[in-house]
């Protein structure tokens, strides 16, 4: 037994030779921790402090698990990086981030047309509202603005304006994370997260890294994709849906006329109030068409991916070893 | 180099942290040798069994500084610029040393930076749009050219806000100068708790922890005391220096502001009467109508899509990095409280974050 623990302990510090730089310190981690439980143990065992040594056995028993988990994130490396490039989730690119960073992209375009088109039909509707017409002779004169019905047109595309801007945020947002862990989960996040949970004091830490890095490396990108492709897929299997309406940004068609400042009431002919609720109706048909790519693919999607993080990292943190209050995480989603 | 390192500080842990450590030592050292005493006298073994205990506990508090003290010794001598070259991470600066408390400060202090830049960006563009919005024109009834003919013996026209319509763009972006200005001032919180660290005054916890930690009914306190001071020393900056190596993406080491660096977005579009030039913009404004104004603004392009995306990328930066680095902390306090004492609950202070 004393030899198989003598040749073991060798194979330990002689191992790093064979590997590159970060596995090199993250078994002159492993050797160092064995090492000192051996000493805490044989302290224990000598001054009869029973502590000490039930202390020593439960962190073999971590430094073994430590010993699992990066046997397993060297072999697990490929595994992740199978899941990443496999074919379903990659959608045609070389990885699932690559896919979902395209979507992403694909999103804020549209989004970014839809939130031009609103803010093209803010700023007519604006002006139109803003008339009013002056006549003034010799210090006599009136005032009047036959224009207040489109007024409250105004209220609404501020309304959009302010949900398509806040999506537009979030998937840039999602965008850097996914940067992130495509930079730096595999070959930053896990391996550091595996040699801080080594170490009793930073075990909580370590453990929420390796949480972080395989979190954000696999569900957010999953997220993303599944949420499109469900989306995609229910667009392409319902027949019955009215043919007619587009979902995403497309040629505006709503008619904002001008208005005729002078003109107060016409009570007979068409006049401005007509006018204003034809641009209502106009603008009631495109925004419908903008409720898809807002509200669906970069509202819903997004939140769907975050809450599938939270709970993953919730989940990963517990098994890494020391669970972590996610609440606060989630809140900021 | 950062506070904890240089040798103003490591005057300051020599000269009054560990007489101080030394002072709560020997006191609790001697209250428990007294109770030892006071037990064999009264013949009561619940008194000896405690002070027997204690004195054990009291070893492995000291035990517990000095192994921080070395800690933070390895911390202060470990180079990120190295690590980062163990993990094939490139840095800024990668000739210098920049020890883990170095490391841990830089990152915040670019952070903040990158939320304030964020937050000009945003508040530019609504500035902009604010002046653009309130601009008023008056049109002349029977106009030739610019010339209304309608004016020419009274006020006969009408008056409209040319560049009326940014209310879309303006509610967007709102939300996210109030959410840069959280990400800043996060930023700026989460430095200040460093700074608090680096300056010493949580070493104040462990001769009080010491203390407190062989007393009875006191030991779930002491521990906490003990587990703070460690956890804001090594767990904090650790998790921060870590965030430092990946600084190229998540604070754009690289970049400066948006993707055109022309727009530099001066103030002072419109300069001040007192300057030179002033006259000329007035007057340009006052003939050449809105589209001169919002040519001021945006030469090139109206860019507020990168001006809500930079305002997020500093949100991630500034806000999520940092709560995951403090609730890592947090996470580590609760856990290595359990091996000196009592479970701590920390749910509330996480309401903090």
């Amino acid at each position: 037994m004393k030899r198989t623990m003598l040749f073991l302990l060798i194979f330990l510090f002689m191992v790093p030779m064979a590997f590159a730089a970060w596995q090199n310190i993250a078994l002159l981690a492993f050797g160092i921790s064995a090492g000192l439980l051996a000493v805490i143990y044989m302290v224990g065992f000598g001054f009869g402090l029973n502590e000490m040594q039930m202390m020593a056995k439960e962190e073999l028993v971590q430094l073994i698990v430590f010993g699992l988990l990066l046997a397993t994130l060297v072999g697990g490396d490929s595994i992740l990086n199978s899941i990443s490039t496999n074919e379903g989730l990659a959608q045609g690119s070389a990885t699932m981030q690559d896919a979902a960073t395209l979507i992403i992209d694909d999103i804020i375009d549209d989004s970014g047309e839809i939130m031009d088109q609103i803010s093209s039909y803010d700023l007519q509707i604006s002006r139109e509202a803003s008339k009013s017409s002056q006549c003034s002779i010799m210090g006599m004169g009136y005032t009047v603005s036959g224009c207040g019905g489109y007024t409250v047109l105004a209220a609404p595309l501020s309304i959009a304006g302010n949900i398509v801007g806040f999506s537009i945020g979030e998937l840039s947002a999602m965008k850097r994370l996914i940067q992130i862990t495509k930079e730096f989960a595999l070959n930053l996040l896990l391996p550091l997260g595996i040699v801080l949970r080594t170490v009793k004091f930073t075990r909580g830490a370590g453990g929420l890294l390796i949480a972080l890095g395989v979190a954000l490396y696999i569900m957010l990108p999953a997220g993303i994709i599944f949420n499109e492709m469900m989306a995609a897929t229910f667009l392409d299997d319902d027949d019955e849906f009215d043919a007619e309406l587009v979902y995403g940004p497309a040629a505006p068609t709503a008619n904002i006329a001008e208005c005729n400042a002078g003109d107060a009431a016409s009570l007979t002919t068409t006049g401005n109030e007509d006018n204003a609720k034809e641009a209502y109706r106009g603008l009631r048909s495109d925004i419908r068409k903008y409720i898809y790519t807002a509200l669906v693919r970069a509202t819903l999607g997004p939140v769907i991916s975050l809450l599938l993080v939270a709970a993953s990292i919730k989940a990963i943190t517990s098994l890494a070893g020391a669970e972590i209050d996610i609440s606060a995480i989630s809140r900021f989603v | 180099m950062a506070d904890v390192c240089n040798i103003i500080f490591t005057n300051f842990f020599n000269d009054t942290i560990l007489p101080l450590i030394a002072y709560a030592s020997i006191t609790t050292a001697i209250i428990i040798a007294l109770s030892f005493m006071v037990g064999r006298a009264i013949s009561n073994p619940k008194l000896t069994l405690w002070a027997k205990t204690e004195s054990i506990q009291i070893v492995v508090s000291l035990f517990t500084i000095f192994f921080l003290i070395t800690i933070i010794n390895t911390l202060c001598s470990i180079n990120m610029n190295e690590v980062a070259g163990i993990f094939d991470i490139t840095t800024s600066a990668p000739t210098e040393h920049v020890d883990v408390y170095d490391a841990a400060s830089t990152y915040l202090e670019e952070a903040a930076i990158y939320s304030h830049n964020a937050l000009i960006a945003t508040r530019y563009h609504l500035q902009a749009y604010t002046v653009l919005g309130y601009l008023n024109a008056f049109i002349c009834d029977f106009s030739t050219g610019s010339i209304g003919w309608g004016c020419l013996f009274g006020y006969s026209g009408e008056n409209q806000q040319p560049l009326g319509g940014y209310g879309a763009k303006v509610a967007a972006l709102n939300i996210f100068f109030n959410s840069s200005i959280i990400s800043y001032f996060s930023a700026l919180n989460f430095l200040f708790i460093l700074i608090f660290v680096y300056k010493g005054f949580v070493f104040l916890f462990l001769p009080l922890g010491v203390f407190l930690r062989a007393m009875p009914y006191m030991r779930s306190f002491g521990s906490l005391l003990i587990t703070m001071a460690i956890c804001f020393l090594v767990v904090y900056p650790v998790m921060l220096s870590i965030f430092y190596l990946m600084g190229d993406v998540l604070v754009n080491r690289e970049g400066d502001y948006l993707s055109d660096p022309s727009m530099n977005y001066n103030e002072k579009v419109f300069p001040d009467e007192a300057e030179s030039g002033a006259a000329g913009s007035s007057t340009g404004a006052a003939f050449a109508g809105a589209d001169y104004i919002y040519e001021k603004y945006f030469p090139g392009e109206d860019r507020y899509i990168e001006a809500i995306s930079f305002a997020a990328y500093a949100f991630i930066a500034a806000v999520f990095m940092p709560s995951v680095a403090m609730l890592a902390t947090i996470a580590s306090i609760s856990y290595i409280a359990r091996l000196y004492g009592e479970e701590i609950d920390l749910s509330r202070i996480t309401r903090m974050i």
